[in-house]
C-alpha cells in the first residue's frame, strides 16, 4: 500500500517537472490562468428586526465568533462646546458599564474567556467588535448588544478617561509626524468642525448625561449596520439578534450640516520649528472624494506617481537614486462627504529638506507635462488587478467592508465593476486627471523641522527656502488651552 | 538519476501534524538536500499564497564596527543580483569596481586618519565618484525586482530584520508562486549590491526618523545599559559611526556566511498544492550551494551583580522602567515568568520573544486595578516578559499621574511592594485561568492571519522549530502558583535589575544635529 502511493507521488512529481520549463528570467517565467470573482454583498445582506441590517457569513475554519457594529457616529457630530466627547465615548463606552452591568465587569468576563472587545469612534463611523471562541457565542453576543444599547457611561471611568486624554494633551506637540498632520489639515480645511481639537476644559466640561445623550441620538437600530463571521448557524444568530433588538427604537437621524466650502490657503511654505536633525515635509492641497468618477484614474495615476512605493516616480527618484529618504511618496486621502487631501511627503535631513521638495514639485510638474510610460501603466494597471483577491482574505474584513460600503452610499456593485474600471484607464486619462487634481501652483510646503539647518540647504539646492514660495513661521499653540505658544 | 532523487525526497517530504491538548496545527514540511526548510499550511479561500524566507541572522550576527549591517543587507537585497536589476552587467560590473576602489580611498582618507584627512582630495575624489554613479544609471533598471512583485499583484512586500532573523515576505496569486522562487533563489544566489553607497544614505535616514522619535535615543542608551555584553547592547539600526565606515566588502562576507540555504526557512500559506511547492522549490532553491556550518552566538549575558539606575530628560512622556535579566526562551521558568507578565498585565503591544503579544490586556491586569483604577497613581502601566533566543528580560513600564504630582519613583515603590507580595503569596487560581484561557483563545486568532501564522511558524522554526509554539501552550497550561512564587522570588532581585527614570522636559534637544 505504502509503496503504490510512493509511486504514485513520483508520477505525480515527474508529471509537475516536465511542466516546469527552464527559466532564467522572470518574463521566461508563463504562469496558470486564474480566475477570480469577488464575493457580492448580495449574498451576505441580513435584515433584522426594527430595521436594523447586517453582511453575515458562516465561517466554519476556526472556532471564532467575530461581530462589529458600524454606527454612523462620530468626531465630526459633536457641538463645539462638547469637543472631545467622541474620544471619551472611545475610552469609556465599555468601561463605563451598562444598565446591568459594571465596566469592571464586562471587562473580567471577556478577559476570563480570552475575547477581544473594543470600541472606536472616528471622524463619522464608529465602530464597536469583539471577538470570542465559538463556545463562548451566547455570551459574547449578550455582552456586544448590552453595551451597544444600553451603555451607563459611569463617573469613575469617565475620570480615568479624562485623566488620560488630558494628560496625552501634553504630549500632543512632541511627535514631528503627529504636529505635521494636524497643522497641515489645518491649514488645508482653515477654521472647520474637521480640524477643531478639544482642549482641557473641552475634556473637564464633558458629562455621563452628555454622552447618554449623544448615544441615545445615534445609536439606534436603522444607523447602525452589522458585520459579524465565524463558526455559527446564521439563521440562528439572526434569530437571537432579533431578539435582542426587538424593543430597540428607532429616531429620526439628526446629522449636523456641514460646509463643503474650504478657502484656498495662500501657496508658500510654513515652517514650524523643531529642534530635530530632520524635516517632516508635506506639500499639496485639497483632494477628491473617493465618489468622484475620476477616482479610478487618479488611484493609477497616483500609483505611478508616487504611491505605489518602489515601483512609484518619487520614491525612485528621492530614495533610490538620491539617497535622500526613508520615507517618501505621495498619497490622496479620502473622507466620507467632503474632498480629502493629497499630498507629497517626505522626512530627510535638514540640509537637504530644499533639495527633496523641489524633487517632489518636479514630479508634480512632470506627470502634468508628459504622459506616463506603457511600462509604468502595464505595472500600476496589473497591481490593482491581480492584487484584487487580497481584500477578501478575512470573511469578517470583507463583511466590514460591505458595511461600510453600505454605511456611505457607494454603491454596492463597487466591486464587481473594480477591475473593469481600473482596466479603462488610460494614458489620456492619466495626464488628463493630473493636470485636473495637481496644482503645483496653489500647493502649500509645510515644514517641521529645525530652520535654520533647513533654510540654508546643501550643495545640490542651497537655501534660502523663500526660493520655494513666500515663508509663513507657524507657531503651535498650546495643546492644553488653544492659546498660541510664544 | 532524475527518478532516484525523486524517491528521495519523497521519503524526507512528509505530512506533520503537531497537536497541543486541545489545538492542532497541519504543517507540511519538505528539507532539500541543500539544507532549505520548505514549511507549508495549505489555507483554502482566496486564491493566493503567502510567500515568506527567513535567516536566520540579524543584529546579534554583527560586531563592534559592522553594527547595523544585518539590516544594511536586507535594504541590499531590493537593489538587484547579476540578473536583475541591470541591463548590461559585465559594464555594470567594470563601472562598479572603480566606484568602490575611489569610495575606499575616501574612508581610509576621511575615516583612518584622525585629522579627516585631506579634505580636497577628498571632495575630487567624491566628484569623481558621482560621475561615475551618474555614468553607471544607464545600465541600472531601478528598483526591478519591487517592479515585478508589484505588477504581478504581489501584497505585503517588505523585508525586516530583527535581534536574532531577516525576513523577506510577499503575496501572491496562487498561480504565481514560481516567481517568488525564482526572485529568492536568485537573490541568494547572484546578489549583487549596486548603489550601496546611496542605500547607506537611505538607512542613516531611517536611524534619523527614530532618533527623531520622543524617547528613542534614552531608550536606546538604556538598552544599551541593560545588555552589557552580549550583542543584544546595540540596537538592529546600529550606531551610526558604523553605519557611515561599513565597506561594501563586510557587506559581502555577511551574506556569503549568512545567506545560505542551511541557514533559512522557505514558508508558504495559502490556497496551494505542497507536491507542486516542492517540486518547485527543488527547482529554484535546490540550486544554491549549502554553506559551511554557522556557529551561534558566544557571548551570552553575564550576572549583572549590582543594580543600575538611569535618568534622562526630553520631549517623551514622564515614565519608569524597570527591567530585570530572565532567561533565554528555551528556559524551563520562561512559561511561569510569561503567566506571571500577563497576571501583572501585558501592555498589549507585545514583545518579539517567546509568548509575545499573549494575554493581559494593561486593562485588565492586576497593575492597572491597582494602580489605575484604585490607588489613580498611574495614567498607564504594563508588564511584559521577553524571551528572546540567548536572553530575557521582564520588563515594567509606567507613567505617573502629573496631575496628582506622582513621581516615578512613587511608581516604583508601588510595583515593588506588588512584587513582594507576589513572591510571597503568589497569585490566584482564578488569574492563572485567565491567562491559559487568553493564551488559547489568541493562538486560535492568530491562526486566521495568513501572513502572521506565517511569521510566527517561520520564525520558530529557526530557533527551537515550528513546533514550540504548540508545546508552549502546553508548558503554560502546566504553571502552578508555587512556579510563580518561585521565578519571582529568583528573577526580581535588586542586583539583577535596571531602573530607568525619564522626566519629560521640552527646551532640551534631541541628540547633536548630524
Amino acid at each position: 500500500m505504502k509503496k503504490t502511493l510512493t509511486i504514485l507521488f513520483a508520477i505525480g512529481f515527474l508529471f509537475v517537472s516536465l511542466e516546469l520549463a527552464q527559466v532564467e528570467k522572470p518574463s521566461d517565467l508563463k504562469f496558470p490562468p486564474l480566475k477570480y470573482e469577488p464575493p457580492d454583498p448580495k449574498d451576505f445582506r441580513t435584515e433584522f428586526a426594527n430595521g436594523l441590517r447586517g453582511y453575515i457569513q458562516e465561517d466554519h475554519s476556526l472556532p471564532l465568533f467575530n461581530i462589529s457594529a458600524i454606527i454612523n457616529f462620530g468626531k465630526l457630530y459633536v457641538s463645539r462646546d462638547k469637543l472631545g466627547l467622541d474620544s471619551i465615548m472611545s475610552e469609556t463606552l465599555i468601561k463605563g458599564g451598562t444598565k446591568t452591568r459594571e465596566g469592571s465587569e464586562i471587562e473580567e468576563r471577556i478577559n476570563f474567556i480570552g475575547g477581544s472587545f473594543s470600541f472606536r469612534a472616528g471622524e463619522r463611523i464608529s465602530t464597536l467588535s469583539l471577538s470570542v471562541l465559538r463556545e463562548d457565542f451566547e455570551e459574547g453576543l449578550e455582552l456586544f448588544f448590552d453595551v451597544l444599547m444600553n451603555p451607563e457611561f459611569r463617573e469613575a471611568s469617565l475620570n480615568l478617561a479624562k485623566a488620560s486624554l488630558i494628560q496625552d494633551l501634553r504630549q500632543a506637540n512632541d511627535q514631528p509626524s503627529g504636529v505635521l498632520s494636524r497643522e497641515y489639515e489645518r491649514l488645508l480645511y482653515d477654521e472647520h468642525p474637521l480640524t477643531w481639537q478639544p482642549i482641557k476644559t473641552s475634556y473637564e466640561g464633558i458629562t455621563g448625561t452628555d454622552l447618554k445623550a449623544a448615544h441615545s441620538k445615534y445609536f439606534f437600530p436603522k444607523n447602525i449596520i452589522l458585520a459579524a463571521s465565524g463558526d455559527f448557524n446564521k439563521a440562528a444568530l439572526k434569530a437571537k439578534i432579533n431578539k435582542m433588538v426587538a424593543g430597540w427604537k428607532n429616531k429620526s437621524l439628526k446629522i449636523p450640516s456641514f460646509s463643503k466650502k474650504f478657502p484656498q490657503p495662500e501657496p508658500g511654505v510654513y515652517f514650524i520649528e523643531k529642534r530635530i536633525n530632520q524635516g517632516y515635509v508635506s506639500l499639496g492641497h485639497l483632494g477628491i472624494e473617493d465618489t468622484n468618477p475620476d477616482y479610478f484614474a487618479v488611484q493609477v495615476m497616483n500609483f505611478i506617481l508616487g504611491g505605489g512605493s518602489f515601483s512609484s516616480r518619487i520614491t525612485m527618484k528621492v530614495r533610490s537614486d538620491e539617497g535622500l529618504s526613508y520615507n517618501q511618496g505621495s498619497r490622496f486621502r479620502y473622507r466620507w462627504g467632503f474632498p480629502g487631501t493629497f499630498s507629497g511627503y517626505v522626512q530627510t535631513k535638514s540640509s537637504t529638506v530644499g533639495y527633496a521638495i523641489f524633487l517632489i514639485m518636479d514630479e508634480f510638474n512632470r506627470i502634468r507635462r508628459e504622459r506616463v510610460t506603457e511600462d509604468e501603466m502595464d505595472t500600476a494597471i496589473n497591481y490593482y488587478l491581480e492584487s484584487f483577491s487580497n481584500s477578501f482574505e478575512s470573511p469578517q474584513s470583507t463583511m466590514t467592508t460591505f458595511a461600510n460600503l453600505d454605511m456611505t452610499g457607494r454603491p454596492m456593485n463597487y466591486y464587481k465593476t473594480y477591475r473593469g474600471k481600473i482596466k479603462a484607464v488610460t494614458k489620456a486619462r492619466i495626464q488628463e486627471v493630473a493636470n485636473k487634481y495637481i496644482h503645483p501652483d496653489k500647493a502649500v510646503i509645510m515644514i517641521v523641522g529645525d530652520f535654520e539647518p533647513c533654510n540654508k540647504g546643501g550643495v545640490k539646492w542651497p537655501g534660502p527656502l523663500e526660493k520655494l514660495g513666500k515663508m509663513h513661521r507657524i507657531n503651535l499653540k498650546d495643546p492644553l488651552t488653544g492659546e498660541e505658544l510664544k | 538519476m532524475k527518478r532516484t532523487l525523486v524517491l528521495i525526497f519523497i521519503l524526507i517530504a512528509f505530512a506533520s501534524l503537531a497537536v497541543s491538548a486541545e489545538i492542532k496545527l497541519d504543517v507540511k514540511e519538505h528539507v532539500l538536500s541543500n539544507g532549505l526548510k520548505i514549511l507549508m499550511i495549505q489555507k483554502p479561500g482566496v486564491p493566493r499564497v503567502v510567500c515568506h524566507i527567513y535567516f536566520k541572522v540579524g543584529s546579534i550576527n554583527e560586531r563592534p564596527g559592522i553594527t547595523g549591517l544585518a539590516h544594511l543587507h536586507e535594504h541590499m537585497m531590493f537593489k538587484g543580483t547579476k540578473m536583475m536589476g541591470v541591463t548590461d552587467f559585465v559594464k555594470d560590473n567594470a563601472l562598479n569596481k572603480r566606484i568602490d576602489e575611489l569610495i575606499d580611498k575616501i574612508y581610509r582618507e576621511k575615516f583612518w586618519k584622525s585629522d579627516g584627512g585631506d579634505n580636497e582630495k577628498i571632495a575630487q575624489w567624491q566628484k569623481e565618484y558621482e560621475e561615475l554613479v551618474k555614468e553607471e544609471k544607464q545600465y541600472i533598471i531601478k528598483d526591478d525586482l519591487w517592479t515585478y512583485y508589484m505588477k504581478n499583484g504581489g501584497t505585503g512586500l517588505n523585508a525586516s530584520t530583527g535581534n536574532e532573523s531577516t525576513g523577506y515576505y510577499v503575496t501572491l496569486p496562487s498561480n504565481k508562486v514560481e516567481l517568488q522562487m525564482l526572485l529568492e533563489s536568485d537573490r541568494m544566489l547572484n546578489a549583487y549590491f549596486r548603489e550601496f553607497y546611496s542605500e547607506k544614505d537611505v538607512v542613516m535616514e531611517e536611524r534619523r526618523l527614530s532618533e527623531n522619535r520622543p524617547g528613542y535615543l534614552f531608550n536606546e542608551q538604556v538598552n544599551a545599559a541593560f545588555y552589557a555584553a552580549s550583542p543584544y547592547h546595540w540596537g538592529v539600526i546600529g550606531w551610526m559611526d558604523d553605519l557611515r565606515k561599513v565597506t561594501k566588502t563586510d557587506l559581502i562576507k555577511f551574506h556569503d556566511r549568512y545567506y545560505v540555504p542551511n541557514n533559512a526557512v522557505a514558508i508558504y500559506v495559502g490556497d496551494l498544492d505542497p507536491q507542486n511547492i516542492i517540486q518547485m522549490a527543488e527547482k529554484y532553491f535546490g540550486r544554491v550551494p549549502k554553506g559551511t556550518d554557522i556557529e551561534p552566538i558566544r557571548t551570552f549575558e553575564p550576572p549583572q551583580y549590582s543594580e543600575k539606575r538611569m535618568y534622562g530628560e526630553g520631549p517623551a512622556p514622564t515614565s519608569l522602567q524597570m527591567m530585570f535579566h530572565t532567561p533565554q526562551e528555551d528556559h524551563h521558568d520562561v512559561a511561569a515568568l510569561s503567566v506571571l507578565a500577563n497576571v501583572l498585565g501585558s501592555g498589549g503591544s507585545g514583545g518579539r520573544g517567546r509568548f509575545r503579544g499573549r494575554g493581559g490586556g494593561g486593562g485588565f491586569g492586576r497593575l492597572y486595578k491597582i494602580l489605575v483604577q484604585e490607588k489613580q497613581m498611574a495614567v498607564s502601566v504594563s508588564a511584559r516578559n521577553r524571551a528572546q533566543w540567548y536572553v530575557g528580560a521582564f520588563q515594567f513600564n509606567a507613567r505617573p499621574r502629573l496631575d496628582k504630582n506622582v513621581k516615578p519613583e512613587d511608581l516604583e515603590k508601588e510595583i515593588w511592594a506588588i512584587i513582594e507580595e507576589i513572591k510571597k503569596e503568589g497569585v490566584t487560581p482564578e488569574e492563572i485561568q485567565q491567562v491559559k484561557n487568553r493564551s488559547k483563545a489568541m493562538f486560535i486568532r492568530s491562526l486566521s492571519r495568513a501572513a502572521g501564522l506565517a511569521r510566527s511558524i517561520g520564525r520558530a522554526e529557526l530557533n527551537r522549530g515550528w513546533r514550540s509554539l504548540l508545546t508552549d501552550l502546553d508548558d503554560m497550561k502546566n504553571v502552578t502558583n508555587e512556579d510563580i512564587k518561585r521565578v519571582a522570588a529568583e528573577y526580581f532581585v535588586k542586583d539583577n535589575r535596571l531602573t530607568a527614570i525619564y522626566t519629560r522636559k521640552m527646551a532640551r534637544r534631541q541628540g547633536r544635529r548630524r
